[in-house]
């Protein structure tokens, strides 16, 4: 039906593409990425659209496209643990996340954590006992709802404090002194999230674009659906793009040195009949060492001074698949450039294009949280 | 309970009537019921009235087979059953009628499987239809559907007092074989507390089938020391669903009743839906509720009583409440609710008009953008209904979302052009108005690649939706410039003054990229007239910019729509060129007048440009004075030679144009019956040419005629004189004086007038 849809990607070009679009891109910088908010959102009067706010007009998402950085900083090492409570940072990672995106909040207070665990946790009780005609004497007996702060998650003054949410229940039949056990945990967080898409929603809205969630798939619709009635906001599934994925490659590998990755796994799926699986490993020293190579290449180049040092680019890590790439066609005499990357893992954490994804070690969590939040920014239909 | 039958009464029977009011008017309902009255006495002649008549007073035992009667009320029943699905009354019947027996057992299976509730199903029904259960000599396999049908519409039976009343007697079916599993099920939904001590001597049956085991464990939940099974707390839920012979009829009718009654089926069974199969459920409008929240209450500041939209069933409520509604919990709902429409076309609240804007381009990107499956294709009447949802809203605000806008830039890209083909259409001429420096890349570039890779009626479908689109944005712009008070003669350094060039570049970046793809479409396409006319038909909206909606802007027709358009082959086109020519002269002579000239420069360029036209089609239809050397198409005089034409300069007059050529024959046949030869020439002279011209005006040829008024005045008096076409050609006018002035046309030019052919 559609000419090509795998083709169309919000979340930003195959590598070629993004050699190509390099300049442009580095042109229209992330501050392109903006909400447009007319004074009446679908109700234009002449000088909201083409009056004084002639700059807000330029700020449309759907008149600028929109992709992902083009370069970023390096994984660093800080912050996160010292800052965040370690229990609930425990609670974060070494769990693998169905990950959502979220359009924003409305009428969501921080301060109202309490009210909405009693509340999520009747309105699951109800939807679970629908069509059970049984008559629940309390809930809470059953589910137990708990919404806590993860304070520290945040990197601007703009990103909203990460939510938590865990539920505890007691199996169907089990009886009543049974231990609650729990059933679905999930969070929603914003990391670095675009400052001008976040400054420009109006006060009412609390902006935390990424869901992650796991547990009792039943458990997680409910707490959707909960969410879509509470603060009239949608839910979609985040798929961790091809590039998002290079991304991670790189951005762990570039880590080595501090804290080994142990292995670089990838996982390829090439269109053949019967379609081919590659489970292509890389031996971290091995991988570091291109890694390396590559970025003194960039050096060479011409690298700027230490501020440049930090940042990665997307050159780079379009060189870094390359020289996977080349290395496997040397040995294989298969080119992965047909196929497509689904999987990658190292020691650090492991992230999946069906949108799953685990953080195994919480010193480099922002990174990671930065380029999903920006992915999962990048999905907001407005 | 609204549904307590009166079996010998007249059973009031339209299912549509309580499905009509998805508005949930309750309050309302005795005006419903007075108004159904009504219709009742009128419709006593339908069929389906008639039908169900006849299935509550046939007399038990009349004949089946061969009994055409049954069989017609039959067809109707289901017909209806299908369509609408059944009112409450007409369940009542048909289950009695089902149930007693009255025609045999053939019967009985069919009705039960036609039984597709349109709202609800009345408890008694279903309790008289269990009595009959134990009464009459059903076959088993009738009795197991009967069951299946309850525990399908379990969630739609009115109430469930009564039913748990004969708990036991239900409960002494557990003892025939066949039925047990679904006499389980059945059970397990309407188990309380109570009713388990009554019911224990199930544990005597041995055996450990799933559906046992559910109802078992159900018991032991409610009574653990009477149940000393032990029973694995990860069993799965051992009911399998029954609701096979009409779910989807009853999809199929909830859907097209728009009732939200008994929102899920599948619920009814206490299995889980799987997540999955749900998947395209974002195209669901939410239910309208009303936002649960603690702190309206504890909030003091909000001490005025809010009444949530829910609640107000009428217009007249909605406009007595109209300061202090609260809104919806979700602000999608609004569009599923005509009386909620009312309200949100009043909404000011920038948050609320936000949240319906992120859901439904959510709802947009999710459906036609996100799912790589080809999703929209799967459920494309899903989607077309949404659309269709969309538009209508859209319509009767009179206004495009800006989600829509924003998500149809991006799948304008990826759209193959057949897909939805009239909705798409739809909602790209809803769009605001694009600033002239994006235009070309959001909109032009993949339109054009469409429209040149599409059909004919593809390109005749932009075309229209280019109109429309053009239509709304003057409309716009009429209205708007009005509110907001836009004084266009402020001098030229204001921003508003600039808001105007804007909007005027955008405007003329649209007609611009008409013209192209009209002037190429029509080569390619061999000057189609249906194209044609919808080419025209943008045109007709171009020459009147100003004159209906004030929007101070010229714009010419290429060369490439205006020739083909002088020669088609259909006067109608040539009608309707003449047409928008006059409306453009008219313009252009008018807009001096309007005391707006500081604002409003028209090139010299435009007067050229038009006056050229004129001259060209006064020579070709009017003075038989075709390819002069300044004309647009020029042809090499040893080549019209060559082509043997005689008389080649005459061949696009009004009398040898080939879309008037049948005229002028009719014409001379009318005006010289006795002539055996025919000499189209001979119209030319002064006499026959003025009847000639009346002649053609007199079929409808208001263009034409207009044109003619307004651009060629002839000298009355000439009636009597003898005029010779051909070298009588010259063209009296000041086509250069006034418009090629040095731009002070107010002072000198104005009365001109532009182009007075005389001949």
């Amino acid at each position: 039906m559609f000419k090509s849809v795998s083709g169309f990607c919000l979340l930003g070009p195959s590598p070629q593409d993004m050699e190509r679009h390099h300049n442009s891109a580095t042109r229209t910088p992330l501050n392109n990425v903006g909400v447009q908010r007319r004074s009446k959102s679908y109700r234009l009067s002449y000088r909201s659209c083409l009056g004084t706010a002639a700059s807000r007009l330029g700020l449309t998402p759907a008149l600028t496209a929109r992709r992902l950085n083009t370069s970023r900083r390096a994984l660093k090492p800080h912050g996160v643990a010292e800052k965040v409570d370690p229990e609930q940072l425990a609670l974060l990672v070494k769990t693998e996340w169905q990950l959502s995106y979220v359009t924003p909040l409305h009428q969501f207070r921080h301060t109202q954590l309490k009210s909405y665990s009693r509340r999520l946790a009747a309105f699951i009780a109800a939807g679970k006992q629908q069509g059970l005609a049984v008559a629940v004497e309390n809930p809470q007996t059953t589910f137990r709802v708990s919404f806590s702060l993860v304070e520290g998650m945040t990197e601007s003054a703009d990103d909203a404090e990460t939510v938590l949410i865990q539920i505890h229940a007691r199996p169907s039949f089990a009886g009543q002194d049974e231990p609650q056990r729990p059933a679905w945990s999930g969070w929603l967080t914003c990391v670095n999230g675009n400052p001008d898409y976040l400054r420009s929603l109006p006060k009412d809205f609390t902006c935390l674009p990424l869901f992650g969630s796991s547990g009792a798939e039943g458990l997680g619709a409910l707490v959707k659906s909960w969410f879509q009635q509470s603060f009239d906001c949608c839910f979609g599934p985040l798929e961790v793009s091809h590039t998002s994925l290079q991304w991670l490659m790189a951005l762990w590998t570039n880590c080595h040195t501090e804290a080994s990755i142990q292995h670089l796994k990838m996982i390829w799926t090439l269109p053949a009949v019967p379609p081919l699986e590659v489970t292509y490993t890389v031996n971290p020293e091995d991988a570091w060492e291109l890694w390396r190579s590559v970025r003194k290449q960039k050096e060479n180049r011409g690298g700027g001074g230490e501020e440049e040092e930090n940042c990665i680019d997307i050159e780079e890590v379009a060189d870094f698949v390359q020289g996977l790439k080349s290395h496997f066609y040397r040995h294989f005499r298969l080119d992965l450039s047909a196929g497509s990357l689904n999987q990658v893992s190292t020691a650090l954490g492991s992230a999946k294009h069906s949108g799953r994804m685990k953080i195994s070690n919480s010193r480099y969590m922002t990174t990671t949280l930065t380029l999903l939040t920006e992915s999962a920014l990048l999905k907001m239909p407005i | 309970m609204a549904a307590t039958l009166s079996l010998s009464g007249s059973p009031g029977l339209d299912p549509s009537s309580s499905s009509d009011q998805s508005v949930s008017s309750r309050s309302n309902n005795r005006s419903l019921r007075v108004a159904e009255k009504e219709r009742k006495k009128n419709e006593a002649e339908d069929p389906f009235v008639l039908a169900l008549k006849y299935f509550s007073d046939v007399e038990a035992g009349t004949p089946v087979h061969g009994n055409d009667e049954v069989e017609k009320n039959m067809v109707m029943v289901e017909k209806v059953a299908y369509m609408k699905g059944l009112s409450p009354e007409a369940i009542s019947i048909m289950l009695e009628f089902a149930m007693s027996l009255r025609m045999g057992t053939t019967l009985c299976a069919r009705v039960l499987k036609c039984l597709i509730p349109a709202t609800v199903v009345p408890q008694e029904a279903v309790v008289r239809a269990v009595v009959w259960l134990g009464i009459g000599k059903i076959p088993i396999s009738t009795r197991i559907l009967f069951i299946k049908w309850v525990l399908t519409v379990f969630d739609m039976i009115d109430a469930k007092d009564q039913l748990r009343a004969i708990y036991g007697f239900i409960f002494s079916y557990v003892t025939e074989e066949n039925l047990f599993p679904f006499i389980c099920h059945l059970l397990y939904l309407l188990t309380r507390k109570e009713k388990v001590i009554l019911s224990m001597y199930i544990l005597f049956l041995q055996g450990r089938q799933p559906f046992l085991l559910s109802l078992l464990s159900l018991y032991k939940v409610f009574c653990p020391e009477l149940v000393t099974l032990s029973i694995s707390s990860r069993i799965k839920s051992g009911f399998r669903n029954h609701n096979m012979p009409w779910k989807s009829a009853l999809i199929a009718v909830q859907k097209r009743n728009g009732s939200q009654v008994a929102t899920s089926i599948s619920l009814a069974s206490a299995i889980k839906t799987n997540p999955r199969k749900r998947k395209h459920c974002h195209l669901e409008l939410p239910v309208l509720s009303s936002v649960v929240s603690k702190e309206a209450q504890t909030d003091p500041s909000s001490s005025r009583k809010v009444v949530p939209l829910v609640q107000l069933h009428s217009f007249a409520h909605i406009l007595e409440n109209m300061h202090r509604i609260e809104l919806p919990a979700q602000m999608g709902s609004l569009l599923g609710s005509s009386l909620a429409l009312q309200y949100l076309d009043c909404v000011q609240d920038e948050s609320a008009l936000l949240r319906l804007n992120f859901w439904l381009g959510h709802a947009l990107h999710e459906e036609f953008l996100f799912c790589g499956d080809g999703g929209a294709s799967q459920n494309s009447e899903e989607a077309l209904q949404f659309l269709n949802t969309l538009l209508s809203t859209q319509h009767f605000l009179q206004e495009g979302f800006s989600c829509s806008e924003a998500f149809l830039y991006k799948f304008l890209s990826v759209w193959d052009g057949s897909l939805l083909r009239p909705q798409i259409l739809g909602l790209l001429s809803n769009i605001p108005v694009v600033p002239s420096s994006q235009i070309r890349r959001l909109l032009f570039e993949p339109l054009m690649q469409l429209f040149f890779t599409s059909s004919l009626f593809f390109k005749c479908g932009l075309m229209e939706c280019l109109n429309n689109m053009l239509l709304k944005w003057l409309t716009w712009h009429s209205v708007y410039a009005l509110e907001d008070d836009l004084d266009i003669s402020l001098n030229s350094h204001t921003s508003i003054n600039m808001t105007l060039s804007r909007f005027k570049d955008s405007v003329m970046e649209l007609v611009d990229f008409v013209g192209q793809l009209a002037s190429l479409s029509l080569q390619l396409e061999g000057c189609h007239s249906l194209l044609l006319s919808f080419i025209l038909d943008f045109y007709e909206t171009v020459c009147d910019t100003f004159l209906k909606y004030g929007l101070p802007l010229v714009v010419m027709p290429t060369p490439g729509v205006f020739y083909p358009a002088l020669f088609a082959t259909d006067p109608v086109s040539v009608d309707r060129l003449a047409y928008i020519m006059y409306r453009w002269g008219l313009e252009l002579m008018l807009q001096p007048r309007k005391n707006v000239m500081q604002a409003f420069h028209i090139s010299r360029q435009t007067f050229r440009e038009f006056n050229h036209y004129a001259v060209v089609m006064v020579n070709c239809l009017w003075n038989s004075n075709m390819f002069q050397p300044d004309m647009g198409v020029q042809l090499g005089e040893e080549l019209l030679l060559k082509s043997n034409v005689p008389q080649y300069w005459t061949s696009f007059d009004l009398i040898h144009h080939p879309a008037f050529m049948s005229y002028a024959v009719d014409f001379h046949q009318r005006c010289w019956p006795e002539r055996k030869d025919m000499d189209l020439n001979s119209i030319k002279h002064s006499k026959p040419w003025s009847w000639y011209l009346e002649y053609l005006f007199s079929q409808g040829y208001d263009g034409l005629k207009q044109f003619v008024q307004s651009n060629i005045s002839r000298p009355l008096t000439a009636a009597g004189g003898h005029v010779d076409r051909q070298d009588d050609g010259h063209v009296d006018r000041q086509d250069n004086g006034h418009v090629d002035g040095q731009g002070d046309r107010q002072d000198n030019g104005q009365d001109d007038g532009l182009s007075t052919l005389q001949r």
